[in-house]
């Protein structure tokens, strides 16, 4: 049930508010019934782009089917056959790992490169230096992912690769590795590709949240003896928090979908050390035309991302609306 | 203005109408393949534009359209990954084209012919008689059965061209270091000690494609023999990944890379990584396809030649990619003449003298020595019954494996026997679900 708090401060139940609502005669129509129209084109091609093949795959992956030809309908096999197979959930576990260097480092890293960016080189360098630096920080969301991942691969290449020849320059040739050939490190490596690639959007949408924290509070904080890490930890983590929850469910539903990363530095190599699902459900899909499959593998996934954005934005409609003083 | 209930009518019936067309459209059936209009040859191939078999292919372009006046040829250049992925839907469309150049196998064309996505072709190799100027190894890979098994059956494509692998070696850093060609396994052994001794890796590699698992298919056919190669590629029989090759192979693959022949730190490293390696005069020796051989005539900058596998009878080759027909192809008499024309001694003989593999030239017209040599040792191959394909045709996907498979044998987080029982469980299942 949910109430909202009018300026008097009593409590209305919703249901009695759309009641309300619901009365109006024909000549006094609320405004956002008529908003509905406008929804419809986007609401349509939604259902095109989106829902209807969905439904397409979910459908699918109830077969045995290579992709031409007649489907075989198997009921819940494919599902079955997930469970038990193993590449499947190591795949799901390299998840996790993206996860970490998708989600979580850069939210970390972005915090505190914001802070310091707004509150410390904005403030004694000027707010140009602070956007120069910023933007050269989010470079790498713009560029293709295609053009970074060869990049990287070239400067990740074990003969010749730009990383190895700065260790033999400084004299650490005894550091020297494949870095994505060798099974222990290949994952590590993307992952540290990864934290470079998403590193920028989380320190820009902090950066655009840090603008709207009223500076008297860091002026009252500054008063009462905080330093910057209080300051940081008491105002800054507290204001943005609603920032916090959108790069968290962004980066991380960007994780679990991760795949142009992984098919251009290493393929899911080696020996699969870096598969992830989209990786994975692509192979079974296009290179083993096994298609009932590789929907079976979507289809999870999608599952997944839809329900970890559901969980996501139900706790941030749940923190703001305490915030606001909603109860539901 | 619509009631909010009607409203919501027309909007769910929107969205029924735009859903069942969407599901109608993906259900269609395809054209039927006639209905052209005579004009225009819609043709795709995904050959580099400077590769011996596109400059043929130009040229048969050029020669289609001095033949047929009035009549356009469309030409679509794609990419080998894009028609890879995409073939069989495209072909299940209304776009296919009237002529298109398709992978030759069991798992690409075998697997097209069997879902009644290609048109059968027998009636026009007969009356072309384009079957008189293959041989029997080449024309393996035209023919598949009704499950879509190679080697025999309706003809559901034509190469023009043929494929083999050889040993690319760099003459400078032999002679460099007094080691003669070698014309043994043992000598080629001896050669690599030789340059290990000397801090050089000897062989170019890319464990991350198909060059690793490719040697390591090699050292098997140099044990094996053609009922070997029947049984793992034709199913004739059940293969036994732990005879005496496949454990030959594998133990000597994995001992290589521990020797320091083969670089462990090429786990990672494409294919063409290892060509460049190769042209750059890093490694001195690559083993690989003839795909390679006119960039190499272009592009090295030392005496380099070409050598037969030493000590084996079979090697990997086949014949070239085909010329398919779709079944929906309209212009389908126009697609026949093309491959006419491309099957004809001057085209082939361009073919050859750019450092492809002719499979119909005229031996005499080839000028370029090196060329010479290179269809001479096919010749050799032919005649022997040489040809033993590629280890991942057998079943869908299998290229994946092997390559994930051989990195984990070079990085030695699988032991041999490991090896060969993971190659062995992903070879049962895709031959199954075949």
């Amino acid at each position: 049930m949910t109430f909202t708090v009018d300026e008097r401060g009593g409590r209305r139940s919703a249901v009695v508010e759309a009641r309300h609502q619901s009365k109006g005669t024909k000549n006094n129509r609320p405004p956002r019934d008529s908003y509905a129209l406008f929804l419809l084109p986007g609401a349509l091609a939604f259902l095109v782009i989106v829902v209807v093949p969905f439904l397409m795959n979910t459908g699918v992956s109830f077969t045995e089917w290579q992709g031409v030809g007649s489907p075989k309908w198997t009921g819940l096999a494919n599902y079955r056959e997930l469970m038990d197979d193993a590449e499947f959930w190591a795949s799901f576990r390299h998840s996790l790992f993206m996860v970490v260097s998708m989600a979580v480092v850069p939210t970390v890293l972005g915090l505190v490169l914001a802070a310091a960016l707004f509150d410390f080189v904005g403030k004694h360098f000027g707010s140009r230096i602070a956007a120069v630096l910023r933007a050269c920080f989010y470079l790498p969301q713009v560029l293709p992912i295609a053009v970074a991942g060869i990049v990287w691969s070239w400067i990740l290449a074990p003969e010749n690769g730009s990383l190895n020849e700065l260790l033999k320059a400084v004299g650490l040739g005894g550091l020297q590795q494949d870095w994505l050939g060798d099974p222990d490190l290949a994952l590590y490596s993307v992952m540290g590709v990864m934290v470079w690639v998403q590193l920028g959007f989380p320190l820009v949408i902090f950066m655009a949240g840090l603008q709207r924290v009223d500076p008297q509070l860091y002026e009252a904080a500054e008063l009462d003896g905080a330093g910057w890490w209080r300051r940081f930890w008491h105002v800054t983590l507290p204001q943005i928090r609603p920032e916090i929850y959108v790069v968290l469910l962004w980066c991380t539903i960007a994780a679990l979908k991760v795949f142009g990363a992984v098919y251009v530095l290493t393929k899911g190599g080696p020996g699969g050390a870096t598969d992830v699902p989209s990786y994975f459900s692509f192979t079974t899909f296009f290179e083993k035309t096994q298609v009932g499959y590789g929907a079976a593998i979507s289809t999870v996934l999608t599952v997944i991302v839809l329900l970890l954005a559901v969980v996501g934005l139900k706790l941030q409609t749940r923190a703001e609306d305490a915030e606001q003083g909603v109860v539901r | 203005m619509l009631t909010a209930r009607r409203r919501r009518r027309v909007m769910a019936a929107a969205a029924a109408v735009v859903s069942t067309t969407l599901l109608l459209a993906s259900c269609g059936d395809s054209d039927s393949g006639s209905g052209g209009d005579g004009k225009t040859l819609k043709l795709w191939h995904y050959e580099s534009p400077d590769s011996a078999m596109a400059v043929a292919w130009n040229a048969a372009i050029k020669e289609f359209e001095k033949t047929h006046p009035g009549v356009k040829v469309k030409f679509e250049e794609k990419g080998f990954e894009q028609i890879q992925k995409t073939a069989p839907m495209v072909l299940n469309s209304n776009d296919a084209p009237d002529l298109m150049e398709y992978n030759k196998g069991n798992a690409t064309a075998g697997h097209l012919s069997q879902q009644g996505l290609l048109t059968d072709l027998s009636a026009e190799v007969t009356k072309h008689g384009w079957d008189k100027k293959l041989s029997a190894g080449v024309r393996t890979t035209s023919q598949y059965d009704a499950k879509g098994v190679m080697g025999s059956g309706k003809w559901f494509g034509v190469p023009n061209y043929a494929e083999y692998t050889m040993v690319f070696y760099n003459k400078d850093l032999f002679k460099k270091y007094d080691i003669a060609e070698p014309k043994t396994f043992d000598e080629l052994t001896a050669a690599m000690d030789t340059f290990v001794a000397k801090g050089i890796t000897p062989l170019a590699n890319g464990g991350a494609e198909y060059v690793a698992h490719q040697y390591l298919y090699q050292l098997a056919l140099s044990k094996a023999d053609r009922a070997w190669v029947d049984s793992y590629q034709l199913y004739k029989g059940k293969p036994d990944f732990h005879d005496a090759a496949w454990t030959y192979a594998a133990e000597t693959f994995a001992d290589w890379v521990k020797k320091g022949y083969i670089g462990k730190r090429t786990t990672s490293a494409k294919a063409e990584d290892a060509g460049v390696s190769f042209m750059r005069g890093k490694s001195p020796i690559l083993f690989s396809g003839s795909w390679w051989f006119g960039r190499f005539a272009a592009e090295n900058k030392f005496d380099w030649g070409t050598f037969l596998w030493p000590d084996s009878n079979l090697t990997l080759g086949s014949g070239g990619n085909l010329w398919v027909v779709p079944k929906g192809a309209k212009n389908k008499e126009l697609a026949y003449d093309f491959i006419d024309i491309t099957m004809s001694k001057k085209i082939q003989n361009l073919l050859g003298n750019k450092g492809g593999v002719p499979v119909a030239a005229d031996p005499a017209a080839i000028t370029d020595p090196r060329s010479k040599g290179l269809i001479a040792n096919f010749n050799t191959l032919s005649e022997r019954d040489g040809l033993a394909f590629y280890p991942d045709w057998p079943a869908p996907g299998f290229y994946d494996v092997l390559v994930s498979e051989t990195q984990k044998l070079m990085t030695g987080s699988a032991k041999p026997d490991a090896y060969l029982d993971a190659v062995k469980a992903a070879y049962d299942k895709g031959v199954q679900d075949r």
